[in-house]
Parts: structure tokens; C-alpha cells; sequence
């Protein structure tokens, strides 16, 4: 009882999991980064899925391993950023969940966030 | 290997993870905001490479290297990133520099073996060595691994 009490508060969320399968996302069959490592922890976004975002341009050749380890790196704080601003939505209205439409208020109200306009539907 | 568009979405888990610890304890995130979250990571890697090839191009440069993005970053206006970005830089290059030198070292200690094993056996202390040396191979071994992904 303790441990899978335990274990529920490890997994980081009192709420059930959903699968993402139903979904249609090929994402939920990878497995999750290894974060064991020292070093591992200066990025946690595998590397190898942010290089292949970066081939995926047609008209980028070749990009150095610096290259790569840095978009990962900006990519984690603007999840960060993004999740904070649709937070400061979600705060407004009162609510602890944070829902799909704080995130378009943020992407509206953030000029930063411009570029998101249209690319998530 | 075809790549569909849903491959190039970052794992889930590490998102959610990201989020989780970005705001206070007690919030929680709908399944449909964190996909939303996790495309719209995957559209701003893909809008950062972008500017950074430009960037790169201008300098007459095939590969992308770190000051492209650093560039990008400014470009895409977000400033505030940077400094963070500039000091995770420097420790990853202090890791791979690390990293760099304990492979080396290890080259070394391998050529220096090959030189013990023709010598003289009744050494203990050699064995001694041995043993370290192997356990340092297979820890440096699961880095390598982990520099590959």
C-alpha cells in the first residue's frame, strides 16, 4: 500500500495514466530518455530525436553536435516558458489544470510565441 | 526507416516531466495541452533551425554549429534564453572535453598493457591494475553509449 502509494507520487501525477495510443501517437511506443548518467542530465530531450527535427529541413546540410545539444536545450526552457505563461491563463480562471485553451490564450498574448499561430491544429 | 510527422514529436514522458517541474506543485495538465505543448516544442526546433541556417548560410557555412542557434535565438526574440544556453554550452564542452580525455587516457592505458602482458607474470600488482582498468572500460563504455543516442 505504501510502496505503490509511493510509486503513484514517483510517477509525478495523482490522475490515471492515459496511453497515447488511441491517439495515434508512434511517440508513446518510445522509451522514455535514460537520465541515470551525470552527464546526461545537462539535456534531457534525446538528442537523436532533436537531430532528426533538424535533418527533417530540407535545406539544412549538416549540423555540429554543439548545434544539436543546444536546440535541445532551448527547446526544455520553451516548454518551460510556454507552460508558465498557459499557467498564468489557467491561474485567471481559477483553475489547477492547466487546458488546451490557456495554451492559445498564451500563444495569442505572447508576441514571442507568434510563430505558433495556425501550427497547432 | 520512413519518418512520419508524428515520429518527429519529443517523448511525452520527457515533456511532461518538463512541465511538471516548470510550475507549482498540485497543477496538473490536460492530455490535450501537453500534445499541444509537445508540437508546439517540435515546431520551434524546426522554426530555430531554420534562422540558424540562415544564419549559417550567411557565414558561407554548411554545418550548423552553436552560434547559429545562439543567433536564432535573438532572431526569434527570445533573448531571455542565451545566458542559460550559453552557460549549458560551456559545461557540455567542459563534459566532451572530459569525456575526450578519459577516452585517450584509456587508449594509453590500453597500448601500456599490451607492453605488461609480454613482460614479467609473477607481478600481483598488475592484476590489480587490470581489474580497475576493466571496471573503468565498462563505465566508460556506458558513456559512450549515451553520447551515441
Amino acid at each position: 500500500m505504501a510502496a505503490a502509494a509511493a510509486a503513484a507520487a514517483a510517477s509525478g501525477s495523482g490522475t490515471p495514466r492515459e496511453e497515447d495510443g488511441p491517439a495515434g501517437e508512434a511517440a508513446a511506443s518510445q522509451p522514455p530518455a535514460p537520465t541515470t548518467a551525470p552527464g546526461a542530465r545537462l539535456s534531457r530531450l534525446p538528442l537523436a530525436r532533436v537531430k532528426a527535427l533538424v535533418k527533417a529541413d530540407p535545406d539544412v546540410t549538416l549540423a555540429g553536435q554543439e548545434a544539436i545539444f543546444i536546440l535541445a536545450r532551448a527547446a526544455e526552457l520553451f516548454v518551460e516558458t510556454i507552460a508558465k505563461d498557459a499557467y498564468c491563463c489557467a491561474q485567471q480562471g481559477k483553475r489547477k489544470t492547466l487546458q488546451r485553451r490557456d495554451l492559445d490564450n498564451a500563444i495569442e498574448a505572447v508576441d514571442e510565441f507568434a510563430f505558433l499561430e495556425g501550427t497547432l491544429d | 526507416m520512413a519518418e512520419r510527422p508524428e515520429d518527429l514529436n519529443l517523448p511525452n514522458a520527457v515533456i511532461t516531466r518538463i512541465i511538471k517541474e516548470a510550475l507549482p506543485d498540485g497543477v496538473n495538465i490536460s492530455k490535450e495541452a501537453r500534445s499541444a505543448i509537445s508540437r508546439a516544442a517540435s515546431v520551434f526546433v524546426l522554426y530555430a533551425t531554420s534562422c540558424a541556417n540562415n544564419f549559417a548560410m550567411k557565414g558561407k557555412r554548411k554545418t550548423l554549429n552553436a552560434t547559429d542557434v545562439l543567433s536564432a535565438m535573438e532572431e526569434m526574440e527570445f533573448q531571455r534564453f542565451v545566458t542559460p544556453l550559453k552557460e549549458a554550452l560551456e559545461a557540455y564542452r567542459r563534459e566532451q572535453k572530459g569525456k575526450k580525455e578519459a577516452s585517450e587516457q584509456k587508449k594509453k592505458d590500453k597500448d601500456k598493457d599490451k607492453k605488461t602482458d609480454s613482460e614479467d607474470q609473477d607481478k600481483s600488482r598488475d592484476e590489480d591494475n587490470d581489474e580497475d582498468e576493466e571496471r573503468l572500460e565498462e563505465e566508460e563504455q556506458n558513456e559512450e553509449e549515451e553520447v551515441d543516442n
